[in-house]
């Protein structure tokens, strides 16, 4: 295994990817629409999978690190809490909104063949590029903010055993994930042919996240991959300026992972075939083709160009608006929400309080461009409210 | 009773959901009335959870039907 590193940990992402594809494909589990229709419909159903997402990913990853499974503890790539992370998750949100998907989202849409989703995939590679024009004086900006440097997580910061903070949380999360299930309140109803209620599915995503944090050494992410595109078409086009780029040569990732061996691996966001690489291809793909595989299975798959032109502007905004959050934050929804959040990272928790903001502000936003808003016309549209049939 | 078909194919959410009830509620005086039947076309799966949902809500039968090409078909109408 350790002569080939990058073939074992290609392999496991494009399984785990090919899995999560296809589970959220059926459950539509869509994390822009979760934190959205909180704020724009005041619909909770889909949040309270989300909890148990985020619950059920941190025990799994207290028990992966009580039972030693873990290579490195924070994972890799998650930082000390600065005002970037709530900047990033802010800007994050709006993108996600107005995009119509996240940056996974996004990608388990394209491959169910939405043209808008494309577009938006288009816009986070222009947007993950538009950040390296000042990624050094942001880089000063997040050093000037950073509380608690060196500290990831709560428990670091506290200076106390992680699983006193876990228990802390997960005692009461828990309590109130059984009132929810003992008043039914995770299922609704849906139409959907081959539907996978949200809660089952959070369960799955849970695993798929800790078995990538124990296999592959990190929990999912997909947005180093876009910065790396960005960089490729940036050097190819324009090579004179890419040159002066300092962003695309750090190489932020170095760590020993315990199933490939003693030689450390080493990635960054420059567009050369690293681990990061290695792992977030793979992963990308695998998603892509398990909701095309899902949506085939149901001949769902269909590939629709004819959508009004301001719902592509939108998307294509959006998707620029998220790939530049996603490099301020820095990292995306995923990183933080399914990884950083479960080990109580406080980066994380900030870009939860960030991402909660923009998605209510891209609402809004939404409301307007779309031309929807809450004028007389549309009296009832902001409060769906029940009247006499 | 008249049919009017709204086809947001291709279409997201929320677009979709918003879409909808705009249509719903700026025909809300005729669907009451049992006059028109609002038929929206739809192939974004979230939206036969979140279309269904907001109309009933709002007092209205609704019925959904997957067609073979794999797009759904949503009807809104009055409750009888």
């Amino acid at each position: 295994m350790s002569e080939h590193p990058f073939v074992f940990l290609g392999a496991v992402s494009l399984l785990l990817g090919l899995a999560a594809g296809f589970i959220m494909h059926r459950s539509d589990f869509c994390i822009a629409g979760i934190f959205r229709d909180l704020f724009l419909f005041r619909r909770t159903v889909m949040m309270r999978s989300f909890v148990l997402l985020v619950v059920a990913t941190m025990a799994l990853f207290e028990a992966a690190r009580l039972f030693g499974l873990l290579s490195a503890y924070p994972f890799p790539l998650l930082y000390a809490p600065s005002a970037a992370n709530l900047i990033g998750g802010l800007l994050f949100g709006i993108g996600m909104v107005l995009a119509g998907g996240c940056v996974v989202g996004t990608l388990y849409k394209v491959g169910a063949g939405s043209a808008l989703s494309m577009t938006a995939l288009a816009g986070l590679i222009i947007g993950s590029g538009l950040y390296a024009e000042f990624h050094p004086a942001w880089a000063a900006f997040v050093k000037r903010t950073t509380l608690f440097p060196g500290k990831v997580t709560i428990a670091q910061i506290m200076g106390v055993d992680p699983f006193i903070v876990v228990l802390v949380v997960f005692i009461p999360a828990s309590l109130l994930l059984l009132s929810w299930r003992r008043r039914g309140a995770f299922t609704h109803q849906a139409f959907a042919a081959g539907y996978l209620q949200p809660s089952r599915a959070a369960l799955l995503l849970a695993l798929i996240s800790a078995a990538s944090y124990v296999l592959v050494g990190m929990p999912l992410g997909v947005t180093s991959s876009f910065t790396k595109a960005a960089g490729l078409v940036e050097s190819v086009i324009l090579d004179r300026h890419y040159e002066t780029l300092a962003f695309y040569k750090a190489m932020p990732l170095n760590f020993i992972h315990r199933l490939t061996g003693p030689e450390p691996l080493i990635g960054g966001v420059g567009p050369s075939y690293d681990t990061l690489a290695a792992i977030q291809l793979p992963l990308i793909l695998g998603i892509m083709a398990g909701s095309a595989g899902s949506a085939l299975l149901l001949g769902e798959f269909r590939f629709t160009w004819r959508v009004p032109a301001r719902q592509y502007a939108l998307a294509a905004g959006g998707g620029i608006i998220m790939g530049l959050a996603s490099r301020i934050a820095p990292t995306c929804n995923v990183w933080h929400l399914m990884g950083g959040l479960p080990l109580l990272a406080a980066s994380s928790i900030l870009f939860l309080i960030g991402i909660s903001g923009g998605a209510w502000l891209g609402g809004l936003l939404l409301l307007r461009l779309l031309g929807v808003g809450c004028g007389k016309a549309a009296d009832g549209l902001c409060a769906p409210r029940r009247h006499g049939a | 009773m008249e049919t009017i078909e709204i086809d947001m194919r291709g279409q997201l959410c929320p677009a979709t959901l918003l879409v909808a009830l705009k249509e719903i509620n700026a025909r809300a005086s005729l669907l009451r009335k049992g006059a028109v039947k609002l038929c929206f076309l739809i192939d974004n799966r979230d939206a036969t959870g979140t279309i269904p949902e907001s109309a009933s809500n709002m007092g209205y039968a609704v019925t959904v039907a997957k067609q073979p090409e794999g797009w759904y078909r949503i009807e809104v109408a009055v409750r009888t």
